[in-house]
């Protein structure tokens, strides 16, 4: 695809965002007004700049990865504005800083390539490591952790002169840092990790100090587990961590170990926490906790049920019945009112990115940049099907933002973030 | 008729998000198409040179091809004394490497056999141009 038609299809997906604002002031009676205006612009400039930072210093970056993902980010906006003006009022701006932050990432890696990124992995992983714990961090501080709906994943800082404290999950940008290091430990590492060291039955073994990683991987994602009550992320940075040792070592051993240990884990959870425990039965019988855990849920399998084939019509169904319809429960809002078909779009969407990423993975010449592609692509992908998993109840849900979809400005910028990361690795692979 | 009024914008926006997706798709497929390196069916788009000298040279092949000739005015130079000014073409079309032989004195051989005119190759194949072999990968 040229820049050209890059750039058509980006602003075809502001135009998307800007009509299906449309549509729900109509459906107000309202006609066009400056809603539609300024929704088209914010979606314009900050794909626009992006895309000019591509040209500039990313030249030969795929250009599939920003219209798929102004795509997604505009039918996520239209129900969040379709839901709560305010909020939507709040996401143009974290676009806005999500764009700047994009263009701010390709701009430091101008010259020297993400390449620059292997030398500063221990002070990444420090740093995400920092990330994931600050919201343990006591009330009484300045900047300390907030507890919502029972998730300590929140940090507050309260400026002075600011009558609303400024608030952000460290979480998604950890995740990110946390990623990069993972891809550049293992460039290292893959070969000696892979060798076979012993065999017990039909497993080959790695020597006993390369499984030391896992440990880690699983203890990290088990600290979120237990002192943030954060289920969503927790499955995520365990997921990540056995995706990415299998994408670099090629062993089946550790997904099988990996998923021994998720569920060892789960179990273990399920007879220690009660919001574990909580969430599994809202799971299981949904419509026999109608009235406390599994509200949320039956309120999504309505909504879902209702939108049927084409939806409701953006602006007509009823998505503010759901809770947490404009974050996490997004896609039931989106499968209520645009039905079947707009669910349809939105996995696609989803299978788009998730394909474009490892493409560049598997095009880029090195370790390093090979697994940084498919990591980054594992996060996205990984958290969409946790989610989507959860609301479609496949599985039971754990609390993460929808990428690109979900109301939340640390989310977005974290995703614009690994965006312009995949965009740089992929103008590298073909110097 | 609101209500008919309200289903007809509704599909309407609907076909505008699948419009979109179709363009996508669309340009995903003009980008592979004009991807030199991109393969399909396990085709070749990669021809390596092995020179006399033991040296060898990787050409991604692109859709609109490469002459091979002993003419510096070809798209790819080969420095052997059997080989035409302008010797054979190798292009890609539909995901297929095929070579076309331009008239050479001393004819290109695809594993062996003379080719006349054009015919396809597969990954693994050899093309001889004068005394030089490419294979296909």
């Amino acid at each position: 695809m040229t820049r050209r038609a890059e750039a058509g299809l980006i602003a075809a997906a502001a135009l998307v965002a800007a009509v299906g604002v449309g549509i729900v002031e109509f459906t107000r009676g309202n006609w066009l007004n400056a809603q539609v205006v300024v929704t088209f612009a914010v979606f314009a400039i900050t794909f626009g700049a992006v895309q000019v930072a591509v040209r500039l210093w990313a030249p030969g970056g795929s250009s599939l990865l920003l219209p798929t993902a102004a795509f997604l980010t505009a039918i996520g906006f239209i129900e969040i504005y379709r839901i709560d003006g305010d909020l939507a009022a709040v996401q143009r701006w974290s676009l806005l800083i999500a764009g700047g932050a994009a263009v701010g990432v390709l701009w430091v890696l101008r010259t020297s390539g993400v390449a620059v990124l292997r030398r500063y992995r221990y002070v990444l992983l420090a740093v995400g490591v920092g990330f994931l714990l600050l919201p343990l961090l006591p009330d009484a501080w300045p900047i300390h952790g907030a507890t919502v709906n029972g998730s300590r994943l929140w940090v507050r800082i309260d400026l002075p002169g600011l009558d609303r404290a400024l608030s952000f999950q460290p979480g998604e940008i950890a995740k990110v840092l946390i990623t990069i290091f993972l891809a550049s430990y293992l460039a290292e590492r893959a070969e000696a990790m892979s060798t076979v060291h012993r065999k017990i039955g039909p497993f080959k073994l790695p020597e006993p100090r390369h499984l030391f990683p896992v440990f880690i991987a699983a203890g990290a994602a088990f600290a979120v587990l237990t002192y943030q009550r954060d289920l969503g992320a927790s499955l995520l940075l365990f997921g990540l961590f056995v995706a990415m040792l299998y994408i670099a070592t090629g062993r089946s051993f550790y997904v099988i170990s990996g998923g021994f240990i998720a569920i060892g884990a789960g179990l273990v959870a399920y007879g220690a926490f009660d919001h574990v425990q909580r969430r599994i039965e809202a799971w299981l019988d949904p419509f026999g906790h109608f009235s406390d855990a599994g509200y949320q849920t039956v309120q999504a399998l309505f909504a879902m049920g209702s939108g049927a084939l084409t939806g409701s019509g953006i602006g007509l169904g009823r998505p503010d019945l759901i809770p947490a319809a404009t974050t996490d429960f997004i896609f039931a809002a989106v499968a209520e009112e645009m039905g079947l078909a707009g669910s349809f779009a939105v996995l696609a969407g989803f299978a788009l990115l998730v394909a474009a990423g490892f493409g560049i993975a598997i095009r880029s010449r090195d370790r390093f940049r090979k697994y940084l592609a498919s990591g980054l692509t594992v996060v996205i992908g990984l958290q969409a099907f946790i989610i989507l998993a959860g609301v479609l109840r496949i599985m039971p849900i754990t609390g993460i933002t929808l990428p690109f979809m979900s109301y939340g400005g640390s989310s977005l910028v974290a995703n614009m973030v690994i965006l312009a990361l995949l965009l740089k690795v992929s103008d590298e692979e073909r110097v | 008729m609101p209500a008919l009024f309200f289903n007809i914008i509704k599909l309407l926006f609907l076909a505008l998000l699948f419009l979109f997706l179709f363009q996508v798709a669309r340009s995903i497929k003009a980008h592979i198409g004009s991807n030199p390196g991109a393969r399909s069916d396990g085709f070749a788009a990669e021809a390596v040179l092995l020179s006399g000298s033991g040296d060898s040279e990787r050409i991604r092949l692109r859709q609109q091809g490469h002459v091979f000739g002993r003419s510096p005015e070809a798209d790819i130079t080969i420095d052997d004394p059997y080989a035409s000014e302008f010797h054979a073409r190798l292009g890609v079309q539909d995901g297929k490497v095929s070579v076309h032989d331009l008239g050479s004195t001393n004819g290109t051989y695809v594993n062996g056999r003379r080719v006349t005119g054009s015919r396809t190759v597969v990954r693994g194949d050899t093309v001889q141009i004068g005394k030089t072999i490419l294979e296909v990968r």
